[in-house]
Order: C-alpha cells, then structure tokens, then sequence
C-alpha cells in the first residue's frame, strides 16, 4: 500500500514539468461543454472543463488513479473469496 | 431503451453504455494477459460506438492507466512485477518518449510524418511477429532434439549474450532472476521508448517482447513488469490528453468497471498459461494489428475494425477459456486434496 | 525524494488553482456578426424539439460578447451555431472559449 502511494505521487510528480511546456502550445481543438444542461458533480467537472483545463486534467488523473486503485483491491478482495490459489503459480517455464 | 443511454457531459452525446462496459472487458482480458495497453484495440470499438473521436485519445490513455493498475496489483501478488527492474527501465523509457515526440515533430516539419510513421510501425510488428514464430519454432525444434536449459526448453537467447556485458553498475533483479549491466535495461527501454514516442502508441506491444527476448526476463514477469510501465506512461498520457481536453471521464470510468472484472480473467489465466502459450497468443495479436493497420493505410476502414473486432472477441475468449478451465481444475483438485 | 514529491505537487496543485476563476456560464446560439472585439451571438434555449434535434430552439435574445481574449476554434462567421463559455466582468460578458458547433465534427479524427 505504501509502495504504491509513493509511486502514485511520484508518477505525479513527473507529469509536471513537461507538462507545463506543453500548457503554453494551443492546441487546435475548442470544445465547450454545455453546462446549461448539467447538475452537480458532472456540472463541477464541465465547469472545470471550461475554466480551469489544468485542475481538469489533475482531477481526471487523480481519479482514474484512484479509481483504479479502488477496483484492483475491491477485485482483489472479491477473486480472494473464490478459492483460488493467487499467489503462486505452478507452471515454471520461461 | 433509453436507460441504455448514457449521457457525457462534456462531449454532449449519448453513448451505449454497456458498449463502453464490453470494450473494457475485453481489453482488459487481452491487457492483463498480455501486459499491453490495447490503445490500438479501443479506438476502433470506440469508433463504432459513435463515441466522438476528439475525445478518443484521452479517453483511451486514461482507461489503459487505471486498467494497468488493476492488472498490476494481481501481477504483484502473483510476483510477476519486478518494481527495480520497472523502476530503472522507467528512466530509459520517460526520456525515450521525450525524443521519438521530438522527432515526430521534425518529420511533421519536414512533411513526410504520416506514412513514415506508419511504415515503421508495420514494420515493427512484423519484426516482432517474425521473432515470435521463430522462436516458437526454434523451441519447438530444440524440443525434439532434446535440448533443454534450465528454465525448459527455449529458442532465441540473444539476452545471454547480452547479459555478458559487464560494464557497471551491475544490478540483480530478483523477481526476473537475472543479473546484467544496469544500462541494458536503461538502453532497451530508451529504445522501446523512442519507439513508443514515434509510433504514438503505449508501447506495451514493443516492450514486453523487449523484455523477454533482450533482457531475458521470464514471460510472466515480462508482462507484469511491463503493465507496471504501461500505468505509468498511461498516467501521463491522460494528463497531458486532459490539459488538452480530449478526454470524457464518465467514458472512463464507465469502462474501468469493465475492465476490472477482464483484467481478473487476464490475469488470472497467465497463472494456467505456459509462457510459449502467452507468446504465440501475442503473436497473433500483432500480427492482427499489422494487418489492420496496412488495411487502414488504404482506406480500407471497415475491413480494419472489424478485424480487430473479431481478433479481440475471439483472443478474448479463448483466455477466457484458459482461465475456467484452470480455475476448475484447480477448486476440483483442492476438493479431492481435503479429507472431508 | 519524497520531499521533492510533495513540493513538485504543492506548486502544481497552486498552479491550478491560482490559474483563474471558476464558475463560467455557458451561452448558445446562431453567430450574428463577429469582428476582433466582439460577437453577438442570438441565444438558443436548450429544449430539444424534432425541428431543433441539435441545437435548441431560437429565443429572439441577442448578447454580444468580449472575444478579445477568447481561446477560438475554427474562426466562427455569421450562421454558425456557437457554443460561449464566459464569464461577467462588471457590464461585459468576457467569452473564455468559443467553440463552433456546427462547423466542428466531434466524431471526426482531429
């Protein structure tokens, strides 16, 4: 667990620096997202869009992180419940 | 039928969500199998969801990184990640990206970008499909003979040459049971990673070959090594696609879901695979994607996606089939095993 | 390391935040007119009727923006269904980004 806490912030750490020499270039594409027709959470992340792309893009990678993280233990606890052997493998080949 | 549909927000359309559930799935079996990120396969099933494509760049980058992460944490327990070896080639494969972008740019400068770019890729996978059979057949020959090393029987073996190299720091990675020049790893992964960078692509489908036949590392490590990579760099690629807004979360987190049952089957099934098993498997896969891409390289849409399509549901199943069956066999022989 | 980690990711989340502010409204409608400075834009509601599939239905209301500092895509003409995130400085409505609908096809590549 605490590997992985300390690999998640160092993956993010590393994201920043060439990031924000990517941050200056426009890109081609403009999209707005429609916020008149959205309530809550969704009408926070479209705001987001909008206004703030870079929060926007720390949230989405945070999420999806954590996300991840979320269902590979969810998933690890349920496969565990199932009998199977998921440490060890027999088969040794190369 | 409307609760089929899901909105996206940002993107303002209705998509199909059980769709967007399938391709995670699949790709997730096909990852976690495989140690690949499966850019290549979501696009073309994105595609024929009507998912908007300015949003498909991001979308597929961030999917691959939180399904690498699935993946990962299974490939851990079985220890098939070897984090030293992840966290050095790490190094070689940021600043290798850095410079295949680089000199993507120089080409797009020059104006030849396009097709170069694709040339190079079929190319590739050509070599990779070539080296994959060839091996197989080599083993297979070797078998016959009666050769067999320590590990079983084998084919290409370029990496104990490669493993002669001895200029310092000499590093031991446990979990990949080898010991080499610490600037093997380094150079293979700068070298995928240019690859990568030029290509455009995670670079899983480049790696984890690397990984076996250069470096010398077990299949199974190779492909839990090489998600643990594919996670970060898809991490990244998120980032940047998201400063860029092409990325829809919802799209996202929709396919996560998907993909983390799929990734337990991929997974799973490396456990009841032979590593000869794991790499023909791969082998087919690029080859697919080769044919695809030379297909779309002349304008033959269609004929592509649905040939990825197909390759995906039909690799799909049969992993699916290997990790049944071993789970079966296994639970039924635990039965056996107790007394009671 | 850890250290480095944690300042890195300090300096990036205040870069976030100070970047601007955060609430926006977002306006769309058919392009009147549009030079350097400004745009006028007739606003849409966002009723979807069969005539209207797409857009929105015409509300008469016509708004003219601040585009001076706007992000644009394609370069909007009159005609063109506009879709305006903005914000309110005192009297002016300030476009943040202007994006163009009806010219840009999402499900296309690029």
């Amino acid at each position: 667990m605490k590997k992985m806490l300390l690999l998640l912030s160092a993956a993010l750490g590393w994201t920043l620096l060439p990031v924000l020499a990517f941050a200056g270039g426009a890109s081609e594409l403009v999209v707005v997202a429609d916020t008149r027709v959205l309530t809550g959470m969704a009408k926070y992340f479209a705001n987001l869009y909008n206004t703030n792309i870079v929060l926007f893009a720390l949230w989405a990678t945070v999420l999806t992180a954590l996300y991840g993280c979320f269902l590979g233990f969810l998933m690890d606890f349920i496969m565990s419940r199932s009998g199977l052997d998921l440490t060890s493998r027999k088969i040794v080949e190369h | 039928m409307e609760f089929f549909y899901m909105y996206m927000p940002i993107a303002g359309v209705d998509v199909f969500w059980p769709g967007l559930v399938l391709i995670g799935f699949s790709v997730g079996v096909i990852g976690g199998f495989f140690g690949m990120g499966g850019a290549w396969m979501v696009t073309p099933g994105l595609n024929i969801l009507g998912f908007p494509m300015a949003f498909a760049i991001g979308t597929d980058m961030a999917h691959i990184a939180g399904k690498s992460m699935i993946s990962t944490i299974r490939h851990s327990k079985f220890g098939n990640v070897d984090y030293k070896l992840g966290l050095v080639m790490l190094a070689g494969t940021m600043v290798g990206i850095e410079i295949g972008a680089q000199l993507v740019m120089y080409l797009e400068r020059l104006g030849i970008v396009g097709s170069v770019v694709r040339w190079v890729y079929v190319c590739f996978l050509a070599l990779i499909t070539f080296m994959v059979f060839y091996d197989y057949a080599k083993a297979v020959s070797n078998k016959k003979k009666g050769i067999t090393g320590e590990h079983g029987t084998e084919g290409i073996t370029w990496y104990k040459t490669l493993h002669k190299i001895n200029i310092p720091p000499m590093m031991h990675f446990h979990r990949a049971g080898i010991t080499c020049s610490a600037w093997l790893p380094i150079l293979v992964s700068l070298l995928t990673g240019i690859l990568a960078g030029f290509l455009g692509i995670g670079g899983g489908l480049l790696r984890m070959p690397a990984l076996v036949y250069l470096i010398g590392s077990p299949t199974h490590v190779s492909v839990g090594t090489d998600l643990f990579e594919v996670m970060i760099s898809g991490l990244y690629g998120a980032f940047t696609y998201s400063m860029k807004g092409r990325i829809e979360l919802v799209a996202v987190f929709v396919m996560l879901t998907g993909a983390a049952i799929g990734a337990q089957i991929g997974t799973v099934a490396t456990k009841y695979s032979k590593g000869y098993g794991i790499r023909v498997a791969f082998g087919i896969a690029v080859l697919c994607c080769m044919i695809s891409i030379i297909l779309k390289q002349y304008h033959f849409n269609a004929a592509s996606a649905v040939l990825i399509l197909s390759t995906i549901g039909l690799i799909c199943l049969y992993i699916c089939k290997i990790m049944f069956q071993g789970a079966a066999k296994e639970l039924r022989e635990k039965k056996q095993g107790q007394p009671s | 390391m850890k250290k480095t980690v944690a300042i890195i990711t300090t300096l990036l989340l205040m870069a976030a935040f100070a970047a601007s502010a955060l609430a926006a409204e977002v306006a769309q409608g058919r392009c009147v007119s549009i030079d350097a400075q400004t745009l006028v834009l007739e606003e849409f509601d966002t009723v979807k009727t069969d005539a209207n599939k797409h857009y929105g239905n015409p509300t008469g209301i016509e708004t003219a923006f601040d585009v001076s500092a706007a992000k644009i895509g394609i370069p909007p003409e009159p005609g063109d269904i506009l879709r305006i995130a903005y914000v309110i400085k005192g009297d002016a409505k300030q476009a943040i980004k202007v994006m163009n609908v009806s010219k840009q096809d999402l499900s296309k590549k690029k």
